[in-house]
């Protein structure tokens, strides 16, 4: 069924669109909550938040906007709420770009192994090195670059102007590309 | 004298910029034309690419418990 029938149906109390919707973005939304609090109870419950807030707010949704970004910004608010709690030490300083555009950085690229990213190793390589990003920076890298989200859009979900989108985003992909390459070096 | 050479840190920056958007512009062309004579960048140019994929295959599956304690909570099958 199309979406903004699903839609339709829902606001008009139809369980069964309703079931459809949430069974339509529940991975979407887990996968990247996830991916931003770092924790399945932090992104089970920022889901669970998301979906409770969709539920009571659909009658509001005016369809300018996809309801999978709708959902996005929902669940970017809650994750980044959870996030002011903790340290901002615990995470990288990215305003450096000398320490960031380093010719140090310049390796082969073939040291990029070919690995599958069911490869355990690799899955850790790659926890820690996003681990280390400060939210704001990882939301922007996991909307626009994992998500494939459009830049505007991608600033619309983080209320952020365009260039700070982009700007955020560079300094995110360099970032992680010194880290995997730091530890493929090892 | 207007400075047609670029560095590579320029590249570096200006490449991380650019994934995913419009290369048509006429700073874009020349960038495309010392990244298509410099070794450095396109090795970091293809390292940035390979981060960005490993990444965006990198899932995580819901589990099925939370699925259903979703549903519980709101009140679906």
């Amino acid at each position: 069924m199309e979406e903004e029938k699903l839609i339709l149906d829902a606001k008009n109390g139809d369980k069964k669109a309703l079931t459809e919707l949430v069974k339509k973005y529940e991975q979407t939304i887990y996968n990247f909550a996830y991916k931003i609090c770092r924790d399945h109870d932090k992104a089970e419950n920022a889901m669970q938040e998301t979906f409770l807030s969709m539920v009571k707010s659909l009658h509001q949704f005016d369809g300018k906007s996809k309801l999978s970004t709708w959902l996005y910004r929902i669940v970017a608010n809650h994750c980044m709420m959870n996030a002011r709690k903790k340290k901002p030490s615990s995470f990288v300083d990215l305003e450096d770009d000398e320490g960031l555009f380093n010719d140090k950085y310049l390796y082969d690229a073939s040291m990029m192994p070919s690995k599958d990213v069911e490869n355990k190793e690799l899955r850790e390589i790659l926890d820690k090195a996003i681990s280390k990003l400060s939210p704001e920076y990882r939301i922007v890298f996991t909307l626009r670059d994992v998500e494939q989200l459009s830049t505007e859009e991608t600033a619309e979900i983080t209320n952020l102007s365009v260039p700070a989108v982009k700007s955020r985003l560079h300094r995110a992909r360099a970032f992680l590309r010194n880290e995997l390459m730091e530890a493929f070096s090892q | 004298m207007k400075k047609n050479k670029v560095s590579c840190k320029e590249v570096m920056l200006h490449v991380c910029e650019s994934l995913g958007e419009e290369l048509n512009s006429p700073k874009c062309v020349t960038f495309k034309m010392h990244l298509e004579s410099c070794t450095h960048c396109q090795n970091y140019f293809s390292s940035l690419e390979s981060t960005i994929k490993y990444f965006r295959q990198y899932k995580i599956e819901l589990p099925d418990e939370s699925h259903k304690k979703l549903m519980t909570l709101l009140s679906l099958e």
